[in-house]
């Protein structure tokens, strides 16, 4: 269509809407119709109206590479960090490290431990908004209390309103400590290769010390408040042991030198199905060990462990399939670094009955373990006489070419990699986000409830309603992007299930979002 | 005109909230988006050419956020009144055509976001805390073509509607604060 043509069409269909608009005084958006923007899944059936296969689509992120060619690679942590507002510290740092890699260049003592000091804290502040706000409903207010009530007014309603001002007053705190050093907490400005751009002044202290000593408080009150909530209810506890969210993959997670988990540097450690370990590797030796497979009905990658070769959706002890994530990496991992939450993870262990622990919704307390973790770790880098030094930065000197960077993310293990010409810039650009790494899994624990809740079905009317919910609850435990946007609209997971007949035909669709 | 003149967008981390340093605007127009995610920024857009159009004497913000959930409280916290510029994609018409919601139908529309809290969802949340919630909302949503694809520009149709939804946006603005 001509460009005129189409504006005019454009703005005859504007006036029309707003028209529209003028007679009925709004337009309701009824939500069942964001098509365009949502996981699809497609589940077949055999003759006997069983699940023969159930495939799992995400609205991905397109052109990364494309948008970063040509760039000056010292751009890439402030590009990628606006890529995605849930985790632009995540892409920051993973970004940051590449280009470390990229100059071969060390950061200086005090310029690494402020960047752990800042990743903690993200990673605390994420992991607080996940339990309370957004994966946490399920189980806080209950994964059978109505949609209306499972949101953060129904938590605060559960845990109390002083509670709520607790959850909502750390997080703004935790922030500010981002932001202290990053300027903005949605595109941090801090990290460069070789160390990061200010120092902590050590007039400013004594506030994040306290603060420190604040998040340790506020990550055990949260175990607590899980542990009552959760683990005292032998529903819920029955929930999340079900075969229906558990299956036997391997673990992938990073490790520091004692195995113990580390969030922002290491190695990553895979093991399998029984605990065992199957390798441990760099970030620059991702492509010998990490290889990414094609299906037709997705374009999405799934992952999988190269030196296993692909073996269809298995699981068992020589599947290559591997999750990562807050249960990945306590599974990857032979405890924690810091005393308490090396008891919380104990406890874990022993509650659930056997390490690796397999069940999928064990995620939710797992990032719980986690938040002990990382406020511990704040707590010691703010304490370390290190911290104030003003050496945060050293200089590279070598000629740029090539720079891989890993991080554990929020929702799991991060990759970036990146190549340059001898003036750095951009000549080739990958990333493997943390739904990548866990697509695999992610598919078959869709498939897995889908067959849970279909059998023998003959008509439309056989399929159940409760099927979008338990589907849906199958997927948000790993908190996947289905595209990197920062829409506030319509505000609830955008979901679409097909069921087809023996003959391919469409028995029922059912959508929500 | 207080806080309206901001050539970046900014995070509460780098810039109070609203009502920190002056009194809070009676209107406070919030442009949602991702800057580098082509049409996802078409609120960014249409704030950004809003704040050319206001009037000095004019009692309102426009303020371009790439945040969402939680962290729009500390935006929201203390303006009168609120206008939200957002993409949305239903398929259902064409892209460029300007959806309007009033701030009452997202409150009822809550449910579980993978990521995010709804606009619905934050606000209830911020009411129960005791914070000042503004008293009333308009909900605009330009219907877009590709939120997917990184790039910093609008796809055509998105962009021919640019003037006409901003147009729209800032007689919702003036007439909530004049009334």
């Amino acid at each position: 269509m001509e460009p005129a043509v189409k504006q005019a069409f454009n703005q005859g269909n504007l006036r029309a809407n707003a028209a529209y608009q003028a007679s009925r005084r709004n337009v309701t958006i009824d939500p069942i119709t964001r098509l365009e923007g949502h996981g699809k899944i497609d589940i077949y059936l055999d003759s006997k109206g069983d699940v023969e296969r159930a495939y799992m689509q995400v609205p991905e992120l397109r052109g990364f590479e494309v948008f970063s060619l040509g760039r000056p690679a010292e751009d890439m942590p402030q590009i990628t960090s606006r890529i995605c507002g849930v985790c632009p510290t995540a892409h920051h740092m993973a970004s940051t490290k590449a280009l470390d890699d990229l100059y071969k260049v060390e950061p200086t003592s005090a310029g690494r431990k402020i960047r752990e000091l800042v990743y903690n804290t993200f990673v605390l502040e994420d992991h607080a908004l996940h339990v309370f706000v957004l994966g946490g409903p399920d189980f806080i207010v209950g994964p059978d209390a109505p949609p209306a009530e499972r949101n953060i007014v129904g938590v605060i309603g559960k845990v109390g309103l002083e509670a709520g001002k607790k959850v909502i007053g750390t997080r703004k705190r935790l922030r500010e400590l981002i932001a202290y050093f990053g300027g903005k907490v949605v595109h941090p400005v801090l990290g460069l290769p070789g160390g990061v751009s200010k120092p902590l002044n050590p007039a400013d202290l004594p506030k994040f010390q306290q603060l420190a000593q604040d998040g340790v408080e506020f990550a055990l009150w949260t175990n607590d408040v899980f542990k009552q909530i959760v683990l005292g209810n032998p529903g819920y506890v029955k929930l999340i042991t079900s075969d229906a969210f558990t299956h036997k993959t391997c673990y992938m997670g990073m490790v520091d030198e004692q195995n113990k988990v580390n969030f922002y540097d290491g190695k990553l450690r895979v093991v399998d199905c029984n605990g065992k370990e199957v390798c441990k590797f760099t970030a620059q030796q991702y492509r010998e060990f990490v290889a990414e497979h094609v299906e037709p009905w997705s374009y999405m990658k799934f992952t999988f462990l190269k030196q296993r070769g692909w073996k269809d959706f298995v699981e068992g002890p020589d599947t290559p399939i591997y999750a990562v994530g807050p249960l990945a990496r306590l599974n990857a991992a032979d405890g924690m670094a810091t005393p308490k939450a090396q008891v919380a993870y104990e406890e874990f262990y022993k509650t659930l009955g056997s390490k690796p622990v397999h069940h999928t919704l064990a995620t939710h307390w797992a990032r719980v373990i986690e938040m002990i973790y990382a406020a511990e770790r704040i707590e010691q880098l703010i304490n370390d006489p290190e911290i104030t030094s003003p050496e945060v930065r050293r200089v590279p000197t070598n000629g740029p070419q090539e720079g891989m960077g890993v991080v554990e993310a929020p929702r799991g293990t991060l990759f970036h990699h990146y190549q340059t010409d001898d003036r750095g810039v951009m000549t080739m650009a990958n990333m493997i986000v943390a739904t990548g790494n866990n697509a695999a899994r992610i598919a078959m624990s869709v498939e897995r409830a889908a067959k849970g809740l279909i059998q023998g079905v003959k008509d439309a009317a056989q399929v159940p309603e409760g099927l979008l919910n338990k589907v849906e609850m199958a997927f948000r435990a790993y908190d996947p992007c289905l595209g990197c946007a920062t829409h506030s609209l319509p505000g609830s997971t955008p979901l679409r299930v097909k069921v087809y007949d023996r003959d391919r035909q469409l028995l029922r669709e059912l959508v929500q979002g | 005109m207080r806080e309206a003149v901001m050539a970046q967008p900014e995070t509460v981390s780098s810039r109070p909230p609203c009502h920190a340093e002056t009194a809070p605007p009676r209107v406070l127009v919030l442009g949602l988006g991702n800057a580098i995610l082509s049409d996802d920024a078409v609120g960014l857009h249409v704030v950004r050419a809003l704040r050319g159009r206001l009037k000095p004497d004019e009692d309102i913000a426009a303020v371009e956020v790439e945040e969402m959930g939680l962290s729009l409280l500390d935006y929201i916290v203390g303006c009168r009144d609120l206008v939200i510029v957002d993409s949305i994609q239903t398929g259902r018409v064409p892209p460029g055509c300007l959806h309007e919601i009033d701030g009452d139908d997202s409150l009822t529309r809550r449910g579980g976001s993978p990521h995010f809290l709804g606009v619905g969802d934050t606000i209830a949340c911020g009411r129960l805390l005791g914070l000042a919630m503004p008293e009333r909302i308009r909900i605009f949503a330009v219907e877009v073509d590709d939120p997917f694809t990184l790039g910093e520009s609008l796809t055509p149709p998105v962009a021919a509607v640019l003037d006409d939804v901003t147009d729209r946006v800032l007689q919702a603005a003036r007439s909530l604060a004049t009334a």
